[in-house]
């Protein structure tokens, strides 16, 4: 008679061995599927969403047998979900791109290579050399732009009428007005720095505004003497001209957003991507736009093109479809009446409802001295790993320009070469 | 006559099993003493998976090359030079310095809360499962609404905190506590105290109801006062429970940058920076995961020295 112990081992053995066997025989179904597209952005604010929202609606309309899946991914965390999804092959079908990030995702491998499908767009003479510039390495090109943010700043102008000033157009008159602005008895300072996250942006400006990088066969060297100066520029205006608020080695977008929307700076640096924020806190004739003051070696006024490209290339057709839709005139005009952002497509620059308004004025003259990001691997990690934190030093008080320079010199030796 | 043809022999065990038959050799396997073993292989396998291969990966790639942006460095092995890098990284080194200062202040912060919430909570009150509920609150939360709730009341312009402080007559003006090296720190180690104390709270309070309260009936009779009944009875019952959850918190501070990333990000120029997130940052911002690897290695060495080491000092407690 059989143990029923052993009986059971033996039903168990069996069990298992089928178990192991249905589990090795069955198909892994495909995480997608034909006519699905997933979409990773990192829009944040209600406004983008309002615009993604209408994109996708359209798209929706245009190809009712393609659905769109999206999926916000916050900024900071954006390549670091990028880069996981490569190593483990988790790729999303399409991805917003932007061009500093743009090297390090072609270096990832993280995106596919569009040059022949782009050349024979039909849309393609639409959008200028300088925007294809943005999202091209080596000739080849990995996306579509989506649309534009131009650097500017933002003024009061009110307290400038007051004050008989003139929106700077160089440093000097931007530390002037900064410093006739600047009051602090009544918590008003004449610039609104940008010290924490996302202000090596800014500093990169600075740099270049004085000549301090030098970009040379797809690499970068700085200029120590010339970098000094910038570094002792930027950080003068918060810790001997005062002329910056308390708070600046701290602050981050949210934080120079507010200060400005409620009074409390006079001057502060952005795109136009915040006008809309800043259109619903302060009233026409309060705040006005400008260009960037120029520097001792160049005036800069960026304009970066956000742009969106195909991860994986499981469902082609379909993520062709879906980006090159954000090139369509319905789609640019859907985002610039949501969030104000820049049409990319020269398509609808000229149009009037950009044209009369006099707020845009500085974001088109811009555009025709605008330069785009340098495209060099390991830039923008160095920028936000080296560059900030040593000028967060300065503006402490911990190191002095020279030593921050020496730093950024040295990391940079080590990220980028 | 008919010859009858002779069977091909079926390859067989020295136990006379037929090897050929699956089926008859686990059969016979799970009636030998080796069948333990056979079914702990799943377990094993399992553990090697997510836990030993892992482990093994990351020391191993420590000893790479390994920047995804720069196939062409290639991925060799080198040696130890991401070692001796890191000897020579100012960075490594305020890192390792912040990461004890983190560590230590916010264990010792979350003990002293806990602990004192954990004795307020063992008594028999009216309202006192309520309070229970409120007090474990903030381990609720994640570290993402954690930071951010915080960084918002801390905020030097819009910051309740900054406001009660002005009106208080503290502060004259709204101040910016995570922009200023000297206070970025300790106000994250107070934010983290607030978030993490209720672990220690809710196993001290387990641990508490497990001591008799004979003892201390005991000991009032023996004319002990309330002090002296805390060292001598209640101290003394915590020990065990004590280790296991400083343990434990070490763990979790040494490995988890979330809170300072989203209160400083490692600022003001590095005045916040800990190893996990400067791993983070040259893993994710670098993409350098070579010397990312040798970071979280040096992590993993520092956290079993502690372990060993704390388990040593609480055998000899118990002994």
């Amino acid at each position: 008679m059989a143990d029923p112990l052993t009986a059971s081992r033996r039903r168990f053995l069996q069990a298992a061995g089928a178990t192991l066997t249905a589990g090795m025989a069955a198909r892994t179904l495909p995480a997608w599927a034909a006519g699905n597209v997933t979409y990773w952005h990192h829009f944040t604010s209600q406004t983008e969403f309002d615009g993604l929202e209408q994109v996708m609606g359209d798209f929706a309309k245009a190809f009712p047998d393609v659905t769109v899946q999206q999926e916000n991914i916050p900024n900071a965390e954006f390549m670091a979900k990028f880069t996981s999804a490569v190593i483990a092959d988790a790729r999303a079908d399409t991805s917003m791109v932007t061009s500093d990030r743009l090297p390090d995702m072609v270096a990832l491998d993280g995106l596919v290579d569009l040059t022949d499908r782009i050349q024979a767009w039909d849309k393609l003479p639409f959008f200028s050399d300088a925007a294809w510039s943005g999202i091209t390495i080596d000739e080849k090109m990995y996306g579509i732009p989506a649309f534009s943010f131009v650097s500017w700043a933002y003024y009061r102008k009110d307290w400038f009428d007051e004050a008989g000033l003139a929106p700077p157009e160089t440093f000097e008159d931007f530390v002037e007005a900064a410093v006739k602005l600047t009051d602090p008895s009544k918590n008003r300072y004449g610039f609104g720095l940008r010290g924490g996250d996302g202000g090596q942006s800014m500093l990169l400006d600075v740099f270049d505004a004085y000549g301090a990088l030098i970009y040379e066969n797809n690499s970068i060297s700085v200029d120590v003497p010339k970098a000094v100066e910038a570094v002792t520029f930027y950080s003068d205006l918060f810790t001997k001209l005062k002329v910056a608020q308390p708070s600046a080695p701290g602050d981050s977008y949210r934080q120079i957003m507010e200060g400005f929307r409620t009074g409390q700076t006079a001057m502060v640096w952005h795109h136009t991507g915040s006008l809309t924020e800043i259109s619903d806190a302060l009233s026409e004739g309060q705040f006005a736009t400008t260009l960037r003051p120029a520097g001792p070696s160049a005036q800069i006024a960026r304009v970066s093109y956000l742009y969106n490209g195909i991860m994986s290339d499981r469902n082609l057709e379909d993520s062709w479809s879906w980006i090159a839709h954000w090139g369509q005139v319905d789609a640019a005009i859907a985002m610039l009446q949501a969030t104000g952002y820049f049409p990319a497509t020269t398509e609808v620059a000229d149009d009037a409802r950009i044209t009369s308004n006099d707020l845009y004025r500085a974001a088109i003259d811009s555009l025709a001295i605008g330069t785009p990001m340098p495209k060099v691997v390991g830039l923008s990690g160095w920028m936000r790993n080296s560059m900030l934190p040593e000028f967060q030093k300065v503006l402490v008080g911990s190191a002095t320009p020279e030593q921050a320079v020496d730093a950024m010199a040295k990391n940079l030796e080590r990220t980028v070469r | 006559m008919a010859v009858q043809a002779e069977m091909p022999r079926r390859p067989r065990s020295a136990a006379g099993l037929d090897l050929l038959r699956p089926g008859q050799w686990l059969g016979w396997v799970s009636e030998h003493r080796y069948w333990a073993y056979f079914l702990i292989i799943p377990s094993i396998l399992f553990i090697f998976a997510i836990i030993i291969y892992p482990t093994a990966n990351g020391i191993i790639l420590s000893f790479r090359e390994m920047r995804l942006t720069r196939p062409d460095l290639g991925t060799g092995f080198i040696g130890l030079r991401h070692y001796a890098d890191m000897l020579d990284d100012p960075v490594f080194w305020v890192a390792l310095i912040n990461t004890l200062k983190w560590v230590v202040m916010s264990v010792t912060l979350e003990f002293a809360l806990g602990l004192a919430a954990a004795l307020a909570l063992n008594r028999d009150l009216p309202g006192i499962r309520l309070i229970s509920v409120l007090i474990l609150l903030p381990w609720f939360l994640p570290n993402v609404v954690a930071g951010n709730i915080w960084a918002l009341m801390l905020d030097p312009r819009l910051g309740v905190l900054n406001d009660i402080f002005i009106k208080l007559g503290f502060l004259s003006e709204g101040k910016a506590w995570f922009a200023d090296p000297d206070t970025a720190l300790l106000i994250a180690v107070i934010v983290e105290g607030w978030h993490g104390y209720p672990f220690f709270a809710l196993l001290f309070l387990a641990a508490l109801k497990g001591i008799p309260k004979d003892l201390y009936k005991a000991a009032a009779v023996d004319g002990a006062g309330t002090l002296q009944a805390f060292w001598q009875i209640t101290l003394p019952g915590l020990k065990m429970i004590i280790v296991a959850v400083v343990i434990l918190r070490v763990i979790g501070l040494v490995n988890s940058p979330e809170l300072l990333l989203i209160l400083t990000g490692g600022g003001p120029g590095n005045a916040t920076q800990v190893l996990s997130l400067y791993a983070f940052h040259s893993a994710y911002l670098l993409f350098d995961f070579g010397y990312a690897g040798a970071l979280s290695v040096v992590m993993f060495v520092i956290l079993m020295v502690f372990c060993v080491i704390y388990l040593r000092v609480s055998r000899l407690t118990a002994d």
